[in-house]
């Protein structure tokens, strides 16, 4: 009777499990319909980005998006600095798409916030998506964080946060963390002003190795779904 | 001595060499532009090759902004020359001309000659300098657009917005002049040992090719004198195009130069008023 | 008065070279003062010492009384001055070149003055054209209103014949004279063409490997007594000897097997010829030089004997 009893409870426990697992998978389809439900945007935004051989200042302008891949950064006659494409700034891209297999991680506390962490496995193995871990808040179905391992981009990590624009799952604050490959340019074509001893210099470079990157980017004010054309993001010449 | 001044300017202005140094200047600077115009997006391409593998940068690149520091980059070495052609002939073309002689029989101090061609031959500078501000920066403005300017430095990436531009060309033209003072400087120390111009011209343009070298030699041994030659300092004004601005390291620079001037200068006022005119 | 230059004990050497060892020398007021000498005598360095273009070693300068160096340039507001070639700014025309020095010489110069000089020297019509256009004669002469333009005391005129055509020099000539007598200039000149100095001198100096030989008025060193005569015989081994045995020997001045060269006054010469035809001295020629340049070569010839 025992040994029955002990059966039926590790049945119970796999069938608790299954649940649990469509219970994750189905957090992760709502969240991603919820994402999906943007189809494009127009956003005034300050990006800043924060990598140690770039130096630039607080870009604002205009950032254009069109489910599922298309994005574009206006700066009224001045230059636009994303990241290529493949590592998209928008969420939709860093999620993967088709069929998923969703593992549950359980539930972890995040700045003093429960949140659930899924780790989602994309079907497709064409996809340059490898393994994404979400971590979501169930109440508001928003995803809070997103850590996407890719085949070519390394790791990127995305931190949400979100305010006026709950219902579309839109936030007003991005920052994404990224691996940089190193940048060097030859001082004999570049003729630099050393403005630091040559010792403090090679500190620097070396500092600057295999060091990860970080954009961060405030939405002010969507306009959402609007209809964008294609024709927006016909790039503009490079030169 | 405005009136002796004036003299100098006047017979700066009145020689047709003089010119030719305006004429050089806006001719490379076509020749850059034209280049610029024809090829320039393979060129911006080749050079952001580090940085394109990563970001996708759009808009404007190829612009006057930049155009302009591709100039001012080229120009290094040719610049020396110009200002030396007209402060090395300061006192050696008067001596082999045979004029120094009977300058000198006049009722004028050698230290105010001295002090009064340095200033003519910084005037000079000055001009060129805004020449080069017209050709290469306006004209190319004119030409290519403004736009937010990125600047590829050997281990970075800088971008200057194009409202921020404007007065970081201002400086820098300001501090190219203080530079070109100090090749101007050189010339007339130089000049005051010879006989004619050639030799001053030649041997500014010797000191500043090696020394310039020297500068850029990425070797232990250079390091040490690196600090101590005017030439490291020469190109201080590719400062104002980083950021933050190394103000700190700009000033230091600026004081080189300027103590080096000086140094030439007095040098030359001293070697000068015991020389015996000879030619 | 104050002599309007006056040097003592002047000295320069360049290396081991001495260019002018211990010169002392006056020029007065009105003197028009000849300076003799072979080349690498000292002139030129003399007369740059004193406009200040050459330091002295040693010695001292006055101009008209006041000690001058470097440090009193001013004292040189009322010299004016050509040495060696004219030189001027090729690229500009006379009347710029013109302006220019006439500006520098720290007087207020109207552009009347500038025409006058220019009419002057005769270069009226091409003042406008490019000095580089101008003749070597034309050079000269613009050099002449250059260093005239600010009326100076005193004119230092270095070689100003130098490079000059036959009517060049009589211009020039000519010009000085004018300076002299109608302008009342003070003019220091030298010249290696020496009879140039004969006829516009009234004092002179004369000076070898850097030191005076002597210095005068040029009446009293044109004296007839100091005639050289020049004598060419057929060659005669004791030629020396009866000359000196003779009450002519004192007179002898150099003497070769085949010529020698007499020191006396021109009238004596008939007598000394009588006495050559009758000692048995076969005269094939006989020259007299009674002007400076026979007295400045006889001095000259005299120094490199005695060495």
């Amino acid at each position: 009777m025992r040994k029955i009893t002990s059966i039926v409870a590790a049945l119970l426990l796999f069938a608790g499990n299954v649940f649990a697992v469509d219970e994750a998978t189905q957090l992760f389809y709502t969240l991603r319909t919820k994402v999906l439900t943007v189809k494009d945007y127009t956003a005034d935004i300050r990006l800043k980005i924060d990598v140690t051989y770039m130096r630039i200042p607080q870009l604002k302008g205009k950032l254009f998006f069109k489910s599922p891949d298309k994005m574009r950064l206006e700066r009224n006659g001045g230059l636009s600095i994303l990241p290529k494409k493949n590592i998209n700034m928008t969420l939709s891209n860093l999620i993967p798409t088709g069929q998923v297999t969703v593992i549950d991680m359980g539930k972890v506390v995040r700045n003093g916030k429960t949140l659930r962490l899924l780790k989602v496995v994309p079907e497709d193995e064409l996809s340059n998506i490898v393994l994404t871990k979400v971590w979501i808040d169930e109440a508001n179905t928003l995803a809070l964080r997103t850590e996407t391992t890719t085949h070519n981009d390394g790791t990127v990590i995305m931190d949400l946060e979100f305010g006026k624009y709950i219902p579309y799952a839109l936030p007003d604050k991005v920052t994404i963390f990224m691996d940089l490959k190193d940048y060097k340019l030859p001082k004999g074509v570049t003729m630099d002003y050393n403005d630091v001893p040559d010792a403090a210099a090679a500190a620097k470079a070396q500092k600057g190795k295999n060091q990860k990157g970080t954009i961060q980017i405030s939405y002010l004010k969507y306009d959402i779904n609007t209809g964008l054309s294609d024709a927006v993001f016909s790039k503009p010449d490079n030169g | 001595m405005i009136s002796l001044l004036r003299i100098e300017l006047y017979k700066i202005f009145k020689r047709p060499r003089t010119y030719i140094s305006f004429g050089i200047v806006t001719a490379i600077t076509f020749i850059i532009q034209l280049a610029m115009l024809s090829g320039g997006r393979d060129f911006i391409a080749f050079g952001m090759q580090g940085v394109s593998e990563q970001f996708d940068i759009q808009g404007h690149i190829l612009n006057g902004y930049l155009v302009t520091y591709i100039i001012l980059q080229s120009l290094l070495i040719h610049i020396p020359l110009l200002v030396a052609l007209v402060a090395g002939d300061a006192l050696a073309g008067e001596a082999n001309l045979g004029v120094l002689r009977l300058l000198l029989t006049k009722p004028i101090a050698r230290s105010r000659l001295v002090l009064v061609k340095f200033i003519s031959s910084v005037i000079y500078t000055i001009l060129l300098i805004v020449w080069l501000a017209i050709v290469a920066l306006f004209l190319s403005l004119l030409l290519f657009g403004p736009g937010d300017m990125i600047n590829m430095k050997s281990d970075a990436f800088v971008l200057i917005l194009k409202n921020d531009i404007m007065w970081r060309y201002v400086a820098a033209f300001g501090f190219a002049t203080l530079a070109m003072t100090t090749i101007a400087a050189l010339s007339l120390f130089l000049s005051a040992f010879a006989d004619n111009s050639i030799g001053p011209i030649m041997t500014t343009m010797g000191m500043v090719v090696v020394l310039t070298i020297l500068s850029n030699l990425e070797l232990p041994l250079f390091n040490i004198i690196k600090p101590y030659l005017f030439t490291t300092h020469m190109i201080g004004w590719k400062g104002f195009f980083d950021d933050p601005v190394p103000y700190a390291a700009i000033g230091r620079s600026a004081m080189v130069l300027v103590g080096y001037t000086v140094g030439f200068v007095t040098a030359t006022i001293l070697y000068f008023n015991k020389k015996d005119i000879k030619s | 008065m104050e002599p309007i230059i006056e040097t003592r004990g002047l000295a320069k050497s360049f290396k081991s070279f001495k260019a002018v060892d211990n010169l002392s020398f006056t020029i007065r007021h009105g003197d028009v003062y000849g300076f003799l000498g072979q080349n690498g005598a000292g002139k030129s360095t003399t007369m740059r010492m004193l406009l200040g273009l050459i330091f002295p070693d040693s010695g001292q300068i006055f101009i008209n009384g006041q000690e001058f160096d470097n440090s009193k340039r001013h004292l040189l507001k009322n010299i004016g001055a050509i040495i060696e070639r004219p030189d001027m700014y090729g690229y500009l025309s006379g009347w710029d070149n013109l302006k220019i020095f006439a500006a520098l010489s720290d007087k207020h110069i109207k552009p009347a003055r500038l025409h006058e000089v220019i009419e002057m020297v005769g270069l009226k019509g091409r003042e406008n054209d490019k000095v580089k256009a101008y003749s070597q004669g034309m050079k000269q002469r613009l050099g002449i209103a250059i260093a005239t333009v600010h009326q100076p005391d005193l004119l230092i005129l270095d070689e100003p014949t130098n490079g000059l055509d036959p009517q060049g020099i009589a211009e020039m000539r000519a010009l000085i004279l004018s300076l002299s007598k109608d302008h009342g200039k003070t003019i220091l000149i030298s010249s290696h063409l020496l009879y140039e100095i004969e006829h516009v001198a009234t004092r002179m100096i004369v000076l070898n490997k850097g030191k005076k030989i002597v210095e005068g008025p040029v009446s009293e060193l044109l004296n007839p007594d100091e005639t050289l005569i020049e004598i060419e015989c057929a060659p005669d081994e004791g030629l020396k000897s009866k000359i000196m045995q003779s009450g002519w020997g004192g007179h002898l001045q150099v003497c070769k097997a085949g010529a020698f060269t007499m020191k006396m006054n021109v009238n004596r010469t008939p007598d000394f010829n009588k006495w050559m035809v009758e000692n048995g001295i076969r005269v094939q020629e006989i020259r007299s030089k009674h002007s400076l340049e026979a007295y400045f070569l006889s001095l000259t010839t005299e120094t490199t004997a005695t060495k």
